[in-house]
């Protein structure tokens, strides 16, 4: 695959050193990436963490009502224990600090020791992990979800409730909640290629899609022959609307495009799923359609739904600035 | 005779060395299953432990350590995160000692496979880099000259990773590809292996 890249080794030290050019809101030391304002004393801080290649994930939701720092790996690989640490201290404001990531081995072994080291300084940490994917595991075994594009719901709640001076024991609550309201399922065109690896992700005919596929080329629910936008859509809400927790009648609903899909696409199947959710008698809050959580160059879409109570629209609708998401 | 501070830092520059002759040789096993990064991941790794060197310290925890803490700001891959563990586990059991018995090496690897274990959430017989570790922690437990060590540790590590060739993997990524897995070498095992030739090997 072509990349524009110099050295795979500086890979994302660069890219890092252009996106804060870019944006002056956001600083970089090493692999730890916090807001200019950060940390900010009397705030109870939230960090997240990952693997580069998924940008606006992480990185880029690091900002005001959201992420007050965030650790950054390699492309596709955990932060290290160092970054985490780095993280936790930047965005520590004597409050207590939220470690808020996706279920992933590598992102929990480094924030775990980051936190043990961290008991030392006197420095209280509290861990949410992302659990969004429904086509990683089965719903009894709902703990061993990975994390995808639906973090960022809990990244915006319990950002805001960070922001308005709730307490490291009602932001954590906060995030738990977003974490458990949020479905998302995914479904790959194409691969990618992290850059200086030997090959792709994971191999794929030109004229076959994978529904369920992780954004690091897990696998998914099945592999068979490119359909129809329309009937893409019908399956994918079909199967969140089956594990949708019951019982509201608004939604938030994300349109996320995995790196290489056009956005005319997406808005192609956000009118299937409008149309869907009005048949089934929910009304939509704040939609997102564009690329929020992406795997480089990967073809494809992800969609969440986030099943609202007054509380968690009130968070989403709460001011917030990042470089990918102004609300 | 025993094991210290200077047999640590060259063993890390001559494992450093190999994986930069092997980079794609595990990258393209792990590609197989995997993200295809496994081999860049090891190389990066080990150009940063090297690079800690020269040691600081004659006391063999310390140089450990430093290895552990130089490791702990390169990586965060679950593999590479593994190392460090073991690197920052085998400074606890060394700190103050000037050297260490060989006869000590047994236990020192046995301690370290545990506390992978107990971080990686991961258990023998998974089909991970455990296994081979596991293999020749329990080969050169009665041994206590580094010649007959470094025999039975190349000759466990090899057997290992052939026995293990054809089982199906049972932890991480590689595990929901296990059907696929089995026949393949797992990356960690074969780099381990390898590393451990070269460092046994003279």
């Amino acid at each position: 695959m072509k990349k524009l890249m110099n050295e795979p080794d500086g890979y994302v030290d660069e890219l890092l050193e252009g996106l804060c050019a870019a944006h002056p809101s956001l600083v970089a030391h090493e692999r730890v990436v916090r807001h200019i304002d950060a940390p900010r004393q009397g705030k109870v801080g939230v960090v997240s963490g990952g693997g580069s290649g998924h940008l606006p994930l992480f990185t880029g939701y690091v900002g005001t009502g959201l992420l007050d720092a965030c650790a950054i790996g390699d492309v596709f690989a955990g932060p290290s224990v160092q970054a985490c640490v780095g993280a936790i201290k930047a965005s520590h404001g004597g409050k207590g600090v939220l470690r808020l990531y996706g279920n992933y081995g590598g992102d929990r072994m480094n924030f775990d020791m980051a936190g043990e080291l961290l008991e030392a300084e006197d420095i209280s940490t509290t861990t949410v992990l992302g659990t969004d994917d429904i086509a990683s595991a089965k719903p009894a075994e709902k703990d061993k979800r990975r994390g995808v594009a639906g973090i960022i719901y809990a990244y915006k709640c319990a950002g805001a409730a960070a922001a308005t001076g709730a307490d490291l024991k009602e932001t954590t609550r906060i995030a738990q909640k977003a974490v458990d309201s949020a479905r998302t399922i995914g479904c790959a065109l194409a691969p990618c290629q992290i850059p200086g690896a030997a090959a792709a992700t994971f191999a794929i005919a030109n004229d076959e899609i994978e529904m369920g596929m992780g954004i690091h080329g897990e696998p998914g629910i099945w592999r068979d022959k490119l359909k129809p936008a329309d009937a893409i859509a019908t399956e994918m809400m079909d199967r969140l609307f089956a594990e949708l927790p019951a019982g509201g009648k608004r939604v938030s609903v994300l349109v996320n495009g995995l790196g290489a899909t056009p956005l005319e696409e997406l808005f192609i199947i956000y009118r299937k799923v409008e149309k869907m959710l009005d048949a089934a008698g929910l009304q939509i809050a704040q939609p997102l359609v564009g690329n929020y959580a992406t795997s480089m160059e990967m073809a494809g879409l992800s969609i969440t739904l986030v099943a609202l109570d007054a509380e968690i629209e009130r968070l989403l609708a709460a001011p917030a600035n990042c470089p990918f998401w102004k609300v | 005779m025993a094991l210290t501070s200077e047999h640590v830092a060259a063993a890390v520059r001559r494992a450093a060395g190999r994986l930069r002759e092997i980079e794609a040789q595990i990258s393209e096993a792990d590609a197989a299953l995997g993200d295809g990064d496994t081999g860049l991941m090891l190389r990066r790794l080990f150009d940063r432990l090297d690079a800690a060197g020269p040691m600081p310290s004659v006391d063999i925890g310390e140089t450990f350590r430093a290895l552990g803490l130089a490791g702990a700001g390169a990586t965060g891959s679950s593999l590479g995160t593994l190392i460090v563990v073991a690197l920052l586990h085998l400074s606890k059991a060394t700190v103050g000692k000037r050297e260490v018995a060989w006869v000590e090496l047994s236990p020192l690897l046995d301690g370290a496979l545990r506390a992978m274990m107990v971080r990686g959430k991961a258990s023998l017989g998974d089909k991970t880099v455990l296994d081979p570790i596991n293999a020749v922690a329990r080969a050169i437990s009665d041994k206590q000259l580094p010649a007959e060590i470094a025999a039975a540790a190349i000759a466990a590590g090899r057997s290992c990773l052939l026995e293990f060739r054809d089982r199906p993997c049972r932890v991480g990524r590689a595990r929901m590809f296990a059907d696929k897995s089995v026949g393949r070498d797992d990356p960690g095992q074969l780099a381990f292996v390898a590393i451990l030739e070269t460092i046994c090997g003279g």
